[in-house]
């Protein structure tokens, strides 16, 4: 029923995630892009590189709900809110007090993990539909407050211009490559899903899926479910900020529409694509997930006359959802309990 | 300031209407199934853009009304058919999943087929009398003047009268025919009103079809007083949702109360400041269901899953 951590595990998931690199890397494949860039006008022979940072980073937040939607079994509809927590906290910090990333990024960490109590702790005793809708309005709410307030980002529109990139001043490093952003997100891709891990396999882990199957039973089970809930929400809160964090520096430029509600539900398809409950399914669905929408969005938009058609790409993540939960509500990798 | 107040209390009291209408559809399907009907929004928005589309093929307004109707109360019962029924006895996160999806799929459905461009219903082909104006001679045309200067146009009348008579219609339905019966029958105990020869699911089908027939309405107006974009549903549907929350959700009349209240709740918030009009439906929404889950009319029940 769990999966395994081993050693061969990890390995494989590291060539999976670094072999589209290598091969960009070879000179041939670069030619072919960039004679693909020459053609169709593709954002430059980067663009491999940037869905694969993409397609890591929405990994991290998959993992990252997946704690609350999969192992709790309770459905968070605004999981968006904490990923914009972390890329306000930790765009502020950095572009207008000067804070350097280092810092920046726990700081927002502990930002959204406040954020997720905070919301998680009147919400404890809600289960199902309600607490799916209050996390929406939660959501909604800190959308709204980014767009109006003006006074956090200086501009309208909660936008944030030119978020400095992070350094380590000792090496004389700063990430200004996208593969370096690439190396730095599966490092920490690597940490959150490590952890994940260690937490599912452990007396937590046990805990919440103890919660998800029954409360009652687990609570006579001497579970005590309000705490192991709260632990839930924060850190499934703290992940998504890192995520936030990182969007923050990698786009430089961030805005409110980059946190729309949409992005919540995208994450959620995720979730429910590769299967609930299971680290591996929502990683293998945001791989799906996140470099498809990213390469229908291009191709859409390079070769339709209509650029409108290139958010109708959520219209087939709706239809992915309504397929599995009727075909395959197990997800992908389908477990049998 | 008493006659701005007034104003804006009578335009909340409009809002509230079309709420009502919306909040509605949310409540009789929620009484019934348990189901947030996500998807509801989004068959109010399908109201309104296929009212627009008989419009522009040349039907007059009073038969694109109940044609629009009509075809949002077979959609309605179209997405029951297709992807609530089978999941019947899947469990309750599976169904809401499923009618998040329905409602991001139809919501980026229309975005292809109408695009995100906001439109509005053509003036021309409207009634007459929905066309108040304020001449330089200063005579009120199809409006009722206010005092302190303001006019309340007979289109805003029209709406809140038909939400009214809309609402009496149901009420009625409900309460003396054999229907209403059944599903009152059904929203008790869905296994005993089986076992009594109620036909469930017909009855579900039927309670999509009315709900999704008066949020068609709901959206026409909208359309009216406002524009017609892909996305209206998910902003006012969460809203209307959020009145029925505070009505007490599988109440009626707690619908029709709770979306007055949004309504002008609305309108005054939006006085406050513009940018967080609709945030303060979503406050409302997430007190009620923090401190009263079961709202103003709904029955104290200990746990609303």
């Amino acid at each position: 029923m769990r999966d395994k951590l081993t050693p061969r595990n990890i390995i494989l998931c590291l060539c999976i995630c670094s072999l589209p690199w290598l091969m960009y890397g070879i000179d041939g494949i670069e030619k072919l892009l960039s004679a693909y860039r020459i053609d169709f006008g593709w954002p430059g022979g980067d663009y491999v590189i940037r869905i694969l940072v993409r397609a890591c980073l929405y990994m991290l937040l998959a993992v990252g709900l997946n704690i609350v939607c999969g192992f709790t079994g309770l459905l968070d509809l605004g999981y968006v809110a904490f990923y914009l927590i972390g890329g306000y906290t930790a765009g502020i910090l950095m572009q207008r007090l000067g804070v350097p990333y280092w810092f920046a990024l726990p700081i927002a960490m502990a930002h959204g993990t406040i954020w997720g109590l905070l919301r998680g702790i009147p919400t404890l005793r809600l289960t199902g539909d309600y607490f799916a809708i209050v996390t929406f309005g939660f959501a909604e709410l800190f959308f709204r407050i980014i767009r109006n307030e003006q006074w956090l980002t200086g501009i309208p529109n909660g936008q944030l211009r030119g978020i400095p990139a992070p350094s380590i001043p000792i090496l004389g490093i700063t990430f200004d490559q996208n593969w370096h952003n690439y190396y730095h997100i599966l490092i920490l891709l690597i940490l959150v899903v490590f952890l994940n891990y260690r937490l599912q396999n452990s007396r937590v882990g046990r805990a919440w899926v103890a919660i998800r199957e029954d409360e009652q039973a687990a609570e006579s089970m001497g579970i005590n479910v309000g705490r192991y809930k709260s632990l839930a929400f924060a850190v499934s809160a703290a992940i998504g900020a890192i995520g936030g964090a990182f969007i923050a520096q990698f786009q430089v430029n961030i805005s409110a529409p980059f946190f729309e509600f949409w992005e919540s539900i995208l994450i959620l398809c995720m979730v429910v694509l590769g299967g609930m409950g299971s680290i591996r399914g929502a990683m293998l669905g945001a791989a799906i997930l996140g470099s498809l929408g990213e390469i229908l969005r291009e191709v859409l938009t390079r070769f339709t006359d209509f650029p409108e058609l290139a958010g109708s790409r959520y219209l087939i993540f709706g239809i992915i959802l309504i397929l599995l939960m009727r075909f395959r509500p197990g997800g992908l990798i389908y477990k049998k309990t | 300031m008493w006659a701005q107040i007034l104003e804006q209390l009578i335009n909340g009291l409009v809002l509230g209407g079309i709420y009502a209408l919306i909040a509605v559809g949310y409540t009789m399907v929620y009484g019934i199934i348990q189901l947030i009907n996500f998807a509801h929004g989004e068959i109010y928005m399908f109201g309104a853009y296929i009212a627009l589309m008989l419009i522009a093929v040349g039907t007059p307004f009073w038969i694109a009304l109940p044609l629009s109707m009509l075809l949002c109360a077979i959609l309605g019962m179209f997405i029951d058919f297709i992807a609530y029924k089978p999941l019947r006895n899947a469990p309750r996160l599976s169904a809401l999943i499923t009618a998040i999806g329905i409602s991001l799929a139809l919501q980026n459905l229309a975005r292809m087929i109408w695009s995100a461009r906001p439109r509005q219903f053509p003036s021309e082909v409207l009634p007459s009398f929905f066309l108040s104006e304020v001449t330089e001679t200063g005579k009120v045309i199809n409006a009722v003047p206010l005092p302190g200067g303001g006019i309340l146009p007979f289109r805003d009348v029209f709406i809140f009268l038909l939400a009214v008579v809309l609402m009496i219609v149901l009420n009625m339905l409900i309460y003396l025919t054999k229907i209403g019966k059944a599903m009152r029958a059904c929203a008790q105990n869905q296994v005993a009103s089986n076992l009594m020869g109620i036909k469930t699911n017909q009855v579900i089908a039927a309670t999509f079809a009315i709900g999704s027939a008066l949020g068609a309405v709901a959206g026409i107006m909208v359309g009216l007083s406002e524009v017609v974009t892909p996305t209206m549903g998910y902003y006012k549907g969460v809203a209307a949702f959020a009145a029925a929350v505070l009505g007490g959700i599988g109440s009626i009349s707690g619908a029709i109360v709770g979306g007055i209240v949004i309504g002008i709740a609305e309108v005054f918030g939006a006085d406050i400041h513009s940018g967080y009009r609709i945030a303060f439906a979503y406050i409302i929404m997430i007190l009620v269901i923090l401190i009263r889950p079961s709202g103003i009319f709904g029955k104290a029940t200990s746990k609303r899953a």
